[in-house]
């Protein structure tokens, strides 16, 4: 399973948001996304999972264009997770991931044995085991968060693509989701806002500034005090974490 | 009462569910023998049984000991309307549940959106206009689903901001469309009539009537009904996916384009169909799948066979008390559903604003 853009190009109302994005990423691989509010990141993820169409050049899923794809056969080759929408109904937690099971169901069919077999190892994956029958709007922020990661995971898709997935969490749901994406062996693209968890995950990050892609790299590579002073115009120390294995940026706002 | 809501509603488990759909073809059922046996004519209960028995089995099953003109009242006026009454409930109950999916609003109505008024203003033009181009009924629920059509397109496209579709939004334009075509449908009864018959033909199509319900009106309804139902009942689940928003629907495997173009087709059809036999009846397709939901939960598989039953029977029940609460004369039957629907609609306006969850 491989995810390649050529070329994406998008703009709102004549506004260019992203101009001719080439990314790739690679089977198994966690690919993060780093860059400035409005640099065009959610953007590019959205032209990727069809709700935005490319003003011009497309994605590939193991080189057959997405776009060209039912929504069907996208779905279970690619799933995505989100922020959590406001709504206005309300559903059991159950009922919410077994929605994650629609591309593989028919129209007149209800949800086989397999269907409730994989909701509920998800459910338990993400750690909601016995919240089956909790009301999803009655849940709190990290528990919405770990359902649609849930119904993400149910869908069965190699690939999985993560528009911002941790925002308005607190630090331990974060790295709560992030552990639990980490185990799944899937292919990974994702948006990432906290520096240190992109470089806690991430295989690879692709920084991105002003609509393009800037540079392309390891964490290591592309977490530097000159790059992230370049982007973010923050001053920062970068060190080796020995329990992780992995660097942390320390932050040195001016006070 | 709050405690118990949340204890026990909605309903978890398959056998209370079914319990209530139980429940609630029993009340239909008793609902109906009500609506026959009540009238300006006294019929007897035991009469009404013996004269379907012997209908509806083809033979003298019981001895006759009515007359004729009994006869005539309960087969050829009673029962089509309380089947029609019966349909235009459930109907518009449906219409309410796929225009909420299609919205992502509780508050979305046929009525609130003003497609019924929209449906009323093309079946009235035929009626006045068209009866050179087409026949009869097939002309006038043509014309109801072209303006459900017109006015659907309008009121969606107004209340629309950046893809999203707010409550404050689609209350006004469902203010603005129903005014306009409204006002449309009184100009052209008051051109065209005179009279007492104009301020009757107006009544008729803007606060509703069973009136005139009969078994050939019944059964293009029906036919309409049935269709849409088995169409409605099979996109069930992408009416779950919908409700999360059209992007959820999307990465979920939901062709959202074509689906959008069902629901709305499905809608104005259904529409078109029940206000060129019932005129405009309103909040029915608000109250009924917000009560129902309440008690079976939102996921579409349930949640449309229950609310097809209490929709029904709610017109059922709405059309006895417009025939007996004046008698011998006759409340529009608009009156009663507006009655027990516009309070029930501020309330959820009032919970709308206070925390944009239902």
């Amino acid at each position: 399973m491989k995810l390649e853009t050529k070329g994406i190009t998008y703009s709102i109302d004549g506004k260019l948001i992203i101009d001719g994005i080439d990314i790739s990423v690679k089977e198994g691989e966690f690919v993060g996304v780093v860059g400035p509010n409005g640099c065009g990141k959610s953007t590019l993820l959205k032209n990727i999972y069809k709700v935005y169409t490319p003003d011009s050049g497309a994605a590939y899923i193991d080189g057959e264009e997405i776009f060209k794809m039912s929504n069907k056969k996208t779905a279970k080759k690619m799933s995505v997770m989100q922020q959590e929408n406001l709504v206005d109904f309300d559903m059991t937690v159950y009922d919410m991931a077994m929605l994650g099971r629609f591309a593989h169901q028919k129209m007149f069919s209800g949800d086989s044995d397999e269907d409730r077999e994989i909701v509920l190892e998800y459910l338990k994956e993400v750690g909601l085991e016995g919240y089956e029958k909790r009301h999803f709007l009655s849940l709190s922020g990290g528990e919405k968060q770990r359902t649609l990661l849930a119904r993400a995971l149910s869908q069965k898709a190699p690939l999985i693509i993560l528009d911002e997935p941790t925002n308005h969490l607190d630090i331990g749901y974060q790295y709560q989701i992030m552990n639990i994406l980490k185990r799944q062996k899937l292919t990974m693209l994702c948006c990432v806002h906290d520096l240190n968890i992109a470089a806690t995950y991430c295989d690879r990050i692709i920084l991105m500034k002003k609509r393009e892609v800037f540079k392309i790299g390891t964490p290591r590579e592309m977490l530097t005090s000159e790059n992230i002073k370049e982007l973010f115009h923050i001053d920062t120390q970068i060190v080796e974490n020995e329990k992780t294995g992995s660097i942390n940026i320390i932050f040195l706002p001016e006070l | 009462m709050k405690k118990f809501k949340k204890h026990f509603l909605p309903l978890e488990s398959n056998g209370a569910y079914l319990f209530f759909i139980f429940i609630m073809i029993a009340a239909l059922i008793v609902s109906i023998a009500v609506s026959i046996v009540l009238g300006s004519v006294d019929i007897k209960f035991g009469d009404v049984i013996g004269f379907l028995a012997n209908k509806i089995s083809g033979r003298r099953v019981v001895v006759p000991t009515w007359d004729d003109s009994i006869e005539s009242i309960i087969w050829d006026i009673r029962t089509p309307r309380v089947l029609t009454a019966f349909i235009v409930g459930a109907g518009l109950t449906l219409c309410g549940i796929v225009m909420q999916a299609l919205t992502k609003n509780t508050l979305a109505d046929p009525y609130v959106l003003g497609i019924s008024q929209g449906a009323s203003s093309g079946a009235v033009f035929m009626i006045m206009y068209g009866s050179m181009f087409f026949y009869g009924q097939y002309g006038t629920v043509l014309g109801a689903f072209i303006g459900a059509v017109i006015s659907i397109v309008i009121a969606l496209q107004i209340a629309k901001i950046r893809n999203k579709v707010t409550a404050t939004q689609l209350i006004l334009a469902g203010i603005a469309v129903a005014a306009m075509f409204g006002a449309l449908t009184n100009i052209m009864i008051y051109l065209q009539r005179t009279g007492s018959d104009k301020v009757k033909t107006a009544q008729y199509w803007m606060m509703g009537s069973l009136s005139g319900s009969t078994w050939e009106r019944l059964v293009y309804v029906a036919i309409v009904f049935v269709v849409c139902f088995i169409v409605i009942y099979a996109i069930r689940k992408m009416l779950d996916a919908m409700l999360l928003g059209d992007d959820v629907a999307l990465t979920l495997g939901v062709n959202t384009g074509r689906l959008k173009l069902i629901m709305i087709l499905v809608t104005t059809l259904l529409t078109g169909a029940i206000v060129s036999i019932s005129g405009v009846i309103g909040f029915v397709g608000l109250t009924i799948p917000h009560i129902t939901r309440s008690v079976v939960g939102s996921k579409h598989t349930r949640l449309i066979p229950a609310a097809t039953l209490v929709g029904g029977t709610f017109l059922v029940l709405a059309d006895v008390i417009s025939r007996v609460i004046i008698s011998p004369e006759e409340l529009p039957i608009g009156v009663v559903s507006a009655f027990f629907g516009a309070p029930f609609f501020l309330y959820l306006i009032r919970k709308s604003r206070m925390g944009g969850k239902g």
